[in-house]
C-alpha cells in the first residue's frame, strides 16, 4: 500500500509508477512523483529526457501507458483533460500554444470561462461581464495590460510567453505545470518572470521543468531529475547538486543546452 | 452600419431588374450563397471543410416537401407554422450528428467523413419510398400564403431572400462574438489549448455544426419554394461541388465571401452557355476556380480586402499595419 497522504492530507500531486510508450518506445518508465500542496517542484534533465511527456500524462494531453496519477487524493489516471482543469490543475506550453485568431482579452476571457463556466453562451458578450472583468486583471497580472485588445498572432515571443503563464493562471489554481517559462526570454524579461513566480499565494504547488540548473536550483524546494525517461535523483537542491550521477549526466557531456 | 450600405441598394433593386434577374439571378444567388454560408462559417471559424452542407440543406427541403403540399402520394400535409419550424428542426439535427461523428477529424479526414455522410444520404434517398419517394423526390411543392401574397412572388421572394441572408449573416456575426463563438475559434486555433483550460472539444464543434445546419436548413427551405420540386439530384454530388465551388470562388476567410462566390457562380451558371456548351461548363467552372485559386488563394472577397487595403494604404502613404517585427 503506497503512502498516498503527508500528515493525513493528500498529496497535490501524486504520481505513481508512471510510463508513456510511443510506439516501442517509453518515453518515461516508472516515474514516481509526490508534490505537496503548495510545494515549489524543479524538473530537471537534459535534452528528450521527458520531461514534456511527463506533464502531458499528468495532464492528460497524452494518456499514461501505465501507473496511476492523482490529485489531491482523486485518481484522474484516465479522466478526461478537462476534468483535471476543474480540479486545480493548469499547465504552460514549453512552445506557446495559443488561440491566434482571438485579442488577449479574448483567451484570457475564455480561460476564466473554462473553470468557472459561462463559455456554453450563445449571446454575444456582455461589456459587464464578470467573466470579462477577470480576464482583464488577469491580463494585468501577466503583464499583458497595454495589449488586452490585441490580436494574440502579432503578439511578441516575450508576449506569447506571458500569455501562457495568464492562461495557467486563471482562476486560482493549485497545481501548476510550467514548461521552460523562462525559454527564449530576453535577460529584461526574466527577472519579471521570475518577481511573478514568487508573488504567488503559497497555497498553489508549483511543478517547473526548467533546463537552466541556476535558476532552477535558486526557485525550488526540492529538484526531480529525469534521465533516458527514468527518475535519477530527487531531494533538495543541495543533494542533487551533489551526486554523483547528477554530475555525470550534466557535466558528462550529454547537456545539450 | 455598413451593411445598410450594401444592404440599401440590394433592397431597392426590384425597382431596377426585371423578374429574370430578380429570382433567377439574385435570389438564386442568394439561396446557394446562404448554404454555401454554412460551408463557409465552418471554415472560417472551426477550420473545418464539411462536404455535407448541400445535405443539412437537403434535409431541410426534405421535411417541408414531406409536411407541405406536393402533388405526391407521399407525405403527411401540415400547417406552415409547423412545417418550417419542423424542417429547421431536423437540419439543426442532421448537423449535430454530422457533428458528433465528425469531431475528432479535421482537415482531409473530415472532408471524407462529411462526404461520405453526403454520399449515403443521397443513396439512401433514392432507395427509400416511404419518405423521400425514390430518386423521383416530390414536386409540385408550392410557398406559403401571406393573404392573397405566395411568398414565390418574384418581388416578394426576392425580398424574402434578401432578408434571411441579411438575417443569417447578423446571426453569424453576433454568434462569432458571443463566449460559444470564441470558443469555436479557439477550437480551429489550438484543440489541445482549449482542452488545457479546461473546455472540452464535443460541444463546441457539435454547436457549430448545428449552427451551420441551421443557416444550411433556411437555404434549403427557400430552394424548395425556388425549384417547387426536390428529389435525390438536389442532395448529389453535383450540388455538394457547386456550394464547395461557390465558398471557394468567394473565399472561406470571411462570411460575406459566400454571397460573391454564389453571386459569381450563378452568373457564370446562366451565361457561360451563351459561349460554351452545355458540356463544357464544368471545363468552364474547374478553369474559373483555378484561376481564382491561383491569382487570389483567399477567394473573391480576400481580392476584395487586399483591394481596398492598397487603395487606403496609399492614401495613408502605405503605412505598414503594425504587425509585429519580432525577428529573434
Ligand atoms: N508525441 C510523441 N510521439 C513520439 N515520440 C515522442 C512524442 N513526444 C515525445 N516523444 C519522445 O519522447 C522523448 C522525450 O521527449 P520530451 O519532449 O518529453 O523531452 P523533454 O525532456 O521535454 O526535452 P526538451 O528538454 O528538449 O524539451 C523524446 O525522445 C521524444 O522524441
Ligand atoms: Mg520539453
Amino acid at each position: 500500500m503506497p503512502v498516498n497522504t503527508i500528515n493525513g492530507e493528500p498529496y497535490a500531486l501524486d504520481v505513481q509508477g508512471v510510463g508513456r510508450r510511443f510506439g516501442e518506445f517509453w518515453a518515461i518508465e516508472d516515474v514516481t512523483l509526490k508534490v505537496r500542496p503548495g510545494e515549489r517542484r524543479a524538473i530537471l534533465g537534459p535534452n528528450g529526457a521527458g520531461k514534456t511527456t511527463l506533464f502531458n500524462v499528468i495532464t492528460g494531453d497524452f494518456p499514461a501507458s501505465s501507473g496511476t496519477i492523482r490529485m489531491f487524493g482523486l485518481d484522474v489516471t484516465t479522466a478526461p483533460v478537462e476534468k483535471r482543469i476543474a480540479h486545480g490543475l493548469r499547465r504552460t506550453y514549453q512552445h506557446a500554444l495559443l488561440f491566434d485568431g482571438l485579442t488577449v482579452a479574448e483567451t484570457l476571457f475564455l480561460a476564466v470561462c473554462g473553470v468557472a463556466g459561462g463559455w456554453r453562451k450563445i449571446l454575444p458578450l456582455r461589456r459587464d461581464d464578470e467573466n470579462r472583468d477577470r480576464a482583464i486583471e488577469l491580463a494585468h497580472r501577466a503583464g499583458l495590460g497595454d495589449q488586452i485588445d490585441h490580436q494574440v498572432e502579432l503578439l511578441s515571443h516575450g508576449q506569447r510567453r506571458q500569455l501562457e503563464i495568464g492562461l495557467a493562471l486563471a482562476e486560482d489554481p493549485t497545481l501548476l505545470l510550467l514548461d521552460e517559462p523562462a525559454a527564449g526570454l530576453s535577460p529584461a524579461e526574466r527577472p519579471k518572470l521570475a518577481e511573478l513566480l514568487r508573488t504567488l499565494p503559497d497555497s498553489v504547488a508549483v511543478v517547473l521543468i526548467e533546463h537552466d540548473m541556476d535558476i532552477a536550483l535558486q526557485t525550488s524546494q526540492s529538484v526531480t531529475v529525469l534521465h533516458n525517461g527514468r527518475m535519477l535523483a530527487e531531494g533538495t537542491p543541495q543533494d542533487v547538486m551533489k551526486d554523483a550521477d547528477v554530475h555525470r549526466v550534466y557535466v558528462g557531456g550529454s547537456h545539450g543546452h | 452600419m455598413r451593411a445598410t450600405v450594401f444592404l440599401l441598394p440590394l433592397a431597392l433593386l426590384p425597382i431596377f431588374a426585371n423578374e429574370f434577374w430578380l429570382v433567377h439571378i439574385f435570389s438564386r444567388a442568394l439561396i446557394l450563397g446562404i448554404i454555401a454560408l454554412s460551408l463557409t462559417f465552418l471554415a472560417t471559424y472551426l477550420g473545418v471543410v464539411s462536404f455535407a452542407q448541400a445535405t443539412m440543406a437537403g434535409i431541410a427541403g426534405y421535411v417541408l416537401a414531406y409536411f407541405g403540399p406536393n402533388t405526391v402520394d407521399v407525405g403527411h400535409e401540415l400547417p406552415f407554422a409547423a412545417a418550417i419550424p419542423i424542417a429547421l428542426l431536423m437540419s439543426v439535427l442532421s448537423g449535430a450528428v454530422v457533428g458528433l461523428i465528425a469531431r475528432r477529424s479535421q482537415g482531409i479526414y473530415a472532408i471524407m467523413i462529411t462526404l461520405a455522410i453526403a454520399v449515403a444520404f443521397f443513396y439512401f434517398t433514392r432507395q427509400n419510398y416511404s419518405f423521400f419517394n425514390g430518386w423521383t423526390g416530390f414536386s409540385g411543392l408550392r410557398s406559403p400564403q401571406i393573404g392573397d401574397t405566395a411568398l414565390r412572388t418574384p418581388v416578394v421572394f426576392y425580398l424574402l431572400c434578401l432578408g434571411v441572408a441579411a438575417l443569417l449573416l447578423a446571426m453569424v456575426s453576433g454568434f462569432v462574438r458571443s463566449p460559444m463563438g470564441l470558443t469555436i475559434q479557439a477550437v480551429r486555433d489550438a484543440r489541445r489549448r482549449v482542452q488545457a483550460i479546461g473546455i472540452p472539444l464535443t460541444t463546441p464543434i457539435v454547436s457549430a455544426y448545428a449552427f451551420a445546419g441551421f443557416i444550411a436548413g433556411s437555404g434549403g427551405i427557400l430552394n424548395v419554394w425556388y425549384q417547387e420540386r426536390i428529389s435525390s439530384f438536389s442532395v448529389g454530388l453535383g450540388p455538394i461541388v457547386d456550394i464547395l465551388t461557390i465558398s471557394v470562388i468567394g473565399g472561406l476567410r470571411h462570411p460575406s465571401g459566400a454571397f460573391i462566390g454564389a453571386v459569381a457562380f450563378v452568373l457564370l451558371d446562366t451565361f457561360a452557355i451563351d459561349f460554351v456548351d452545355r458540356e463544357r461548363f464544368n471545363t468552364l467552372i474547374g478553369v474559373t476556380l483555378l484561376i481564382i485559386v491561383l491569382l487570389a488563394p483567399r477567394g473573391l472577397r480576400g481580392l476584395w480586402d487586399d483591394t481596398v487595403a492598397r487603395f487606403g494604404n496609399a492614401r495613408d502613404g502605405g503605412e505598414n499595419t503594425g504587425k509585429s517585427q519580432q525577428s529573434t
